[in-house]
């Protein structure tokens, strides 16, 4: 048995904050050999268009929200699609005075958890020129006091939600280092729990050295997840989102993460019922892409209401595929798909509804291993149905190999004894007295009783335990009615007897194997029940 | 996560000397009155379990849960020591169960307390104790022979669980001295041999257990660094039930446990364990019961801040538990729940009715195993997905074949890996009887959605279907000769399409149109693209007023059936426009209601609006200016 953890919700989700350093310092100057004249802000505004354009292209159902902060924050643009948008409020950005670093992620906070809670996992980027304030509100200072917070002003890393922390360097790592800067910005990432990377410019600072620390940025980040996902000689070319982390398997004898195949490759169907709710490390929209000649994307296969749909998705949208098909079948048949991810790695792909009238193709990850899910046994025992001598299902699909039993039974389903509690005690001793007193009718039963409480004590090595109930025995045998049957009188006397001789510990009589059995009498022949 | 952290192997050394013996002097009733059938009968006394047995229940307690929550991976070898040492079970994961242990220990019973006690000691347990944890477990010689070269990467850590009754805090420390000895000598020995590893680190935990209502003779003492290898801690433990709960919590603190309380139980007496002979028996009270499971499961809890934290656990246990209710599960409903984690449990008090009751109702389903086979299945299943997706129409409007219930009997075995007579029987009936339908004119279930006019005539329709079924069967001729038969049948069969003679007579005229549909077979991919093309925009273009765009995914479950199965669509060989008789098939309604649809749309073609019984003579304009071949485009092959 498990007890089964999860939420409902937007998973297929990774909005992103974008959290802009506005004060003064940015305005510095940046010198450069050619007549315009640059400051460290617009240099960042560079490298932010360049993110915008890039999710704009591929990214285009995320969600992104620009805040911007000096001694305050505030939130520029709330969560949206709409690049263009953020891109118009990155040119108008005021400038205000010092940094303070601490406010605008306890801001990030409150952003995010208002519009996705805790669950949702999301990545904030901090573009910031590394000068990290002065006095009170300093990264300094916030970090200086961290062992001296209360729960009410705790320092908001790492972030109340799962999430990876880019901090974006206006400045070059000698410039950084210079001051003990980049030390604080790594206690950042440290802090949160090491989900992060900073990104420091290489070189002299001028837009080409910008534009190849955010393709970094974008490179590990926000590239999108192109795979084929193949079922025999069916193909589609996909794109899985959000992009499938890398996943450590045991950071001590495997501790190179594993990244999932770009040939996803279906190697069977199974009832819903039969996979049931299995537990899953992520879970990802499945989107079919259109590639045209020369292997260039031309727009992802879905239409979205809001946006305008543009030639590219109407053709996508248009020919035959073989997702359209999967997640049509997966749905009509209540079946998932299990996929090869890849060396003993697999997945499902499975339709989900998102609401009444749209359902989305998806695949969840299992943790790697041969046997991610117990109740399915070895994932390469999973055979096709024609293979067994009988169908499995029965022939009106009435039955289910599935859930395997363990070979082991759990304790809850073996009926083992447990005297911890008085009453665990009690209540066995109870049974075995009110079966006695039924007897020949319940002789059955109550040496089976009377067997368990003898092997348990036996093995607890409880003998005082065998002595007292034997005397018990005994006086229910004094206490008879009249009216009882002969047998009874025999039955008790013996099983008394055989705890008393067990009792004594001589291996003969208290073998932990041996069972009491009824006494055969003249009176045991009409008895109905027989062991 | 780390496979081989300290909880990899657990040593549990239990003192069999002579004063374990003796009493824990806690009193269990167990002649409990029972109601109206007692009086005048003095009940028997109580009895008292002994410091070995309470140490010996609480250490099956803690297997227990262990067990329960850790099936694989998590180890338990038991010691028991006197004048020797015992050793009841070893690492392999067979001897990992509740059931070896206890008959185990049932073989060594309870400890004698007329022996010497001058001969009895704990140290043989704890030798044996270190000595076993450099042995190496399955799973350990598993991951190393995996990893060759990087096999050092394997840890090898520990912990030995001693439950002893000890003289004094010097005694403990002379125990604790004898362990760091044991290691540092056994590794040295472990250094040199391949079956034995080098213990890195491991968690010694020494429980000194004492009768109730004596002093401790012995200081608790936390966690401490004793070596690099090895850290200690001593725990000061009244026996009877102090000692179990201690147990509790360290199996808690050791696997990384908390505690869910499922609430509001419903308890029928209707569940099948509930003892009508029992007391609240008519009674349909609600239940709690407390679960054990690894911690994780309430990661998503805890952070979502939505704590339903109960207070402190009832039987003591060391931290909180966190309240679910509990929810009657609506049993036929079928679907996916997102669903994080699933975390195997352990109820804390397992044979405590309301804990059965819910353990029983969640078994409560009928389980069988199924038989592998010598291959691996799972690489049958792809061969068997590889063969069924040879040829496969994506789209309905694209295959003939797979819309005729006719054609069932061979695409169904066709795609087999080797045929029987029988089966080679079927799929030659099945040409026969197409044949015979060609020969009879049968009507087609060509699709005529989305196309202008109504479709290729009868025998293009026949041409088209013969060769998607030739494509269908050359797919699969190198199976097996006797799939190679039926290919032969086929082509025999179609070879002399019977309306070729009287289409000689007809003349070149004829003929040059025969080469445009020649080609349209030929292009057939191209063309079905292009209808179906055609077909979803004017889907497309309805769908703002009368479909969602779900509809174009609703489409998709009409496309064809694996053979094995009924397809979804009955034709009744009867084409969707002429359809008078019988029930209407799907696809009827569905191409009628498209082409209703469409006909609003434009001018009704001349040829239809001037035709008899739906057939309009074509060119004839020819047949006046007699031999103008000028308007001929390509057209023809799109109708």
């Amino acid at each position: 048995l498990c007890i089964l953890i999860g939420n409902i919700g937007l998973i297929f989700i990774m909005p992103t904050v974008v959290v802009m350093d506005v004060s003064l310092s940015m305005t510095r100057p940046v010198s450069v050999e050619g007549s315009e004249e640059y400051q460290r802000k617009h240099l960042a505004a560079h490298g932010l268009t360049m993110l915008f354009e890039h999710m704009a292209t591929n990214y285009k159902l995320e969600f992104t929200a620009l805040v911007v902060f000096s001694s305050l924050w505030e939130l520029m643009v709330p969560f949206t699609r709409d690049y263009n948008t953020l891109q118009e409020a990155l040119s108008n950005m005021d400038d205000y005075d010092k940094t303070c670093l601490e406010s605008a992620l306890v801001g990030v906070c409150n952003i995010v958890q208002q519009e996705w809670g805790g669950a949702i996992p999301c990545q904030v980027v901090l573009v910031t020129d590394g000068c990290l304030g002065i006095g009170r509100g300093s990264l300094r200072h916030s970090l200086a006091t961290h062992n001296q917070r209360s729960e009410s002003n705790r320092f908001p890393l790492p972030f109340p939600f799962p999430s990876k922390l880019y901090i974006m360097c206006m400045a070059n790592l000698e410039e950084l280092q210079s001051t003990d800067s980049l030390d604080c910005l790594e206690r950042l990432i440290d802090l949160n729990n090491g989900e992060g990377q900073i990104f420091t410019i290489d070189g002299p600072l001028c837009l080409k050295n910008v534009q190849s620390m955010f393709g970094k940025l974008i490179d590990l980040a926000y590239t999108p997840f192109h795979a084929v996902l193949k079922c025999g000689h069916l193909t589609a070319d996909v794109q899985v989102f959000p992009r499938p982390e890398p996943f450590v398997v045991d950071e001590e004898i495997d501790p190179i993460p594993k990244v999932i195949n770009t040939d996803l490759e279906i190697v069977g169907f199974i009832d819903i019922a039969d996979i049931s709710s299995p537990p899953v490390l992520s879970r990802h929209l499945v989107l079919p892409i259109a590639l045209n000649k020369e292997g260039d994307e031309v727009g992802t296969g879905i239409t979205d209401d809001n946006e305008d749909e543009n030639s590219a998705n109407q053709i996508a949208g248009k020919i035959p595929n073989f997702c359209v098909l999967l997640h049509g079948s997966l749905k009509v048949e209540g079946m998932v798909a299990i996929v090869q991810l890849g060396p003993e790695w697999h997945g499902m792909l499975y339709s989900q509804a998102d609401s009444k009238k749209k359902s989305n193709l998806m695949m969840s990850l299992f943790e790697p291993g041969p046997e991610p899910l117990p109740w399915l046994g070895k994932m390469g025992q999973l055979g096709p149905i024609s293979d067994a001598k009988e169908n499995p299902y029965g022939e009106d699909d009435n039955k289910s190999p599935f859930p395997l039993q363990p070979k082991n039974k759990r304790s809850y389903a073996q009926n083992v004894t447990v005297w911890i509690k008085p009453s665990g005690l009690q209540t066995d001793v109870q049974k075995i007295l009110r079966n006695a007193r039924k007897l020949p009718e319940k002789t059955q039963t109550f040496y089976k009783e009377l067997n368990r409480l003898r092997k348990a004590a036996l093995a607890f090595g409880f003998l005082d335990l065998l002595k007292g109930v034997a005397d018990m025995l005994e006086r229910e045998c004094t206490l008879l009615p009249d009216t009882a049957h002969p047998d009874a009188a025999f039955q008790l006397t013996h099983a008394a007897q055989q705890l008393k001789l067990a009792s004594t510990g001589t291996s003969e009589y208290a073998g932990y194997d041996h069972n009491i059995t009824p006494l055969q009498t003249d009176f045991s022949g009409s008895s109905t029940e027989r062991m | 996560m780390k496979i081989f952290s300290e909880s990899h192997k657990t040593v549990f050394v239990v003192d069999h000397c002579p004063y374990m013996a003796e009493s824990c002097r806690q009193h269990v009733e167990f002649d409990m009155l029972v109601k109206n059938r007692t009086q005048g009968i003095i009940p028997l006394a109580p009895i008292s379990k002994s410091l070995w047995t309470c140490s010996v229940e609480s250490s099956m307690e803690y297997c227990r849960i262990m067990y329960d929550i850790f099936p694989f991976r998590k180890l338990v070898n038991f010691i028991v020591s006197d004048s020797g040492a015992h050793v009841l079970n070893s690492w392999t994961q067979e001897d990992q169960n509740l059931q070896e242990l206890m008959a185990a220990l049932a073989a060594v019973g309870p400890p004698n307390p007329r022996a010497d006690p001058e001969c009895c000691s704990i140290l043989h347990g704890l030798v044996a104790a270190v000595e076993t944890l450099c042995k190496i477990t399955e799973y350990q010689h598993e991951a190393r022979t995996l990893l060759m070269e990087n096999a050092e990467r394997v840890g090898n850590r520990g912990r030995i669980i001693c439950i002893t009754n000890a003289k004094s805090d010097s005694h403990v420390r002379m125990l604790e001295d004898c362990v760091q000895e044991t290691i540092h000598e056994h590794n040295k020995l472990a250094a040199n041999s391949d079956h034995l590893m080098q213990i890195q680190k491991c968690e010694l935990v020494l429980i000194h257990t004492y009768p109730v209502g004596e002093d401790s003779l012995v200081s608790d003492r936390s966690k401490k660094e004793l070596s690099p290898v090895l850290t200690s801690e001593v725990h000061s433990v009244r026996a009877g039930r102090h000692l179990a709960t201690k147990l509790n919590i360290l199996v808690q603190q050791h696997f990384d446990l908390a505690s869910t309380t499922i609430t509001n139980i419903p308890m029928k007496p209707t569940f099948s364990v509930f003892d009508q002979e029992e007391q609240h028996a008519n009674t349909s009270a609600n239940y709690d019961v407390e679960l054990l499971h690894h911690k994780d499961a309430h990661v998503d809890f805890l952070k979502s801040g939505d704590t339903h934290l109960g207070g402190s656990s009832r039987e003591g246990s060391f931290k909180e538990t966190i309240t679910l209710k509990w929810c009657t599960p609506r049993t036929n409903n079928i679907e996916l729940h997102y669903c994080t984690g699933a975390y195997r449990i352990s109820p804390v008090d397992v044979n405590s009715r309301p804990s059965s009751c819910l353990t029983n109702f969640l078994l409560n389903d009928p389980r069988y195993k199924i038989d592998g086979s010598l291959e691996i299945p799972l690489e049958r299943a792809k061969d068997q997905l590889e063969k069924h997706t040879r040829y496969w129409p994506m789209i309905i409007s694209q295959t003939t074949i797979f819309n005729m219930q006719a054609v069932v009997p061979l695409a169904s075995v066709i795609v087999k890996e080797s045929l029987t007579e029988e089966d080679v029987l079927n799929c030659q009936k099945t040409i026969y009887n197409l044949v015979d339908m060609e020969r009879k004119n049968d009507p087609l279930p060509i699709s005529t959605v989305g196309t202008r006019g109504k479709g290729p005539k009868r025998d293009e329709q026949y041409r088209i279907m013969w060769n998607e079924l030739e494509t269908l069967v050359r797919a699969h001729i190198n199976n097996s000769e006797k799939h190679q038969r039926v290919l032969e049948c086929l082509m025999a069969c179609r070879s002399k399409p019977p309306e070729e003679e009287e289409r000689k007579k007809r003349g070149r005229k004829r003929e040059d149109k025969e080469d445009k549909s020649e080609k349209a077979v030929k292009d057939y991919e191209q063309e079905k693209t292009w209808q179906d093309l055609e077909r979803l925009k004017s889907i497309l273009e309805r769908g703002k007023e009368e479909l969602a765009e779900a509809e174009i995914i609703k489409d998709s479950p009409d496309s064809p059936e694996p053979p094995n199965k009924k397809p979804l669509v009955e034709m009744d060989e009867t084409p969707p426009v002429e359809k008078s008789k019988g029930p209407v098939s799907l696809l009827t309604l569905w191409s009628n209601r498209i082409n209703t649809a469409n006909s609003r749309k434009h001018q009704e073609f001349a040829g239809r609006l001037n035709s008899v019984n739906n057939r309009a003579e074509l060119y004839q304009h020819l047949k006046e200016e007699n031999g103008m071949e000028t308007t001929e485009n390509g057209k023809a092959s799109r109708q």
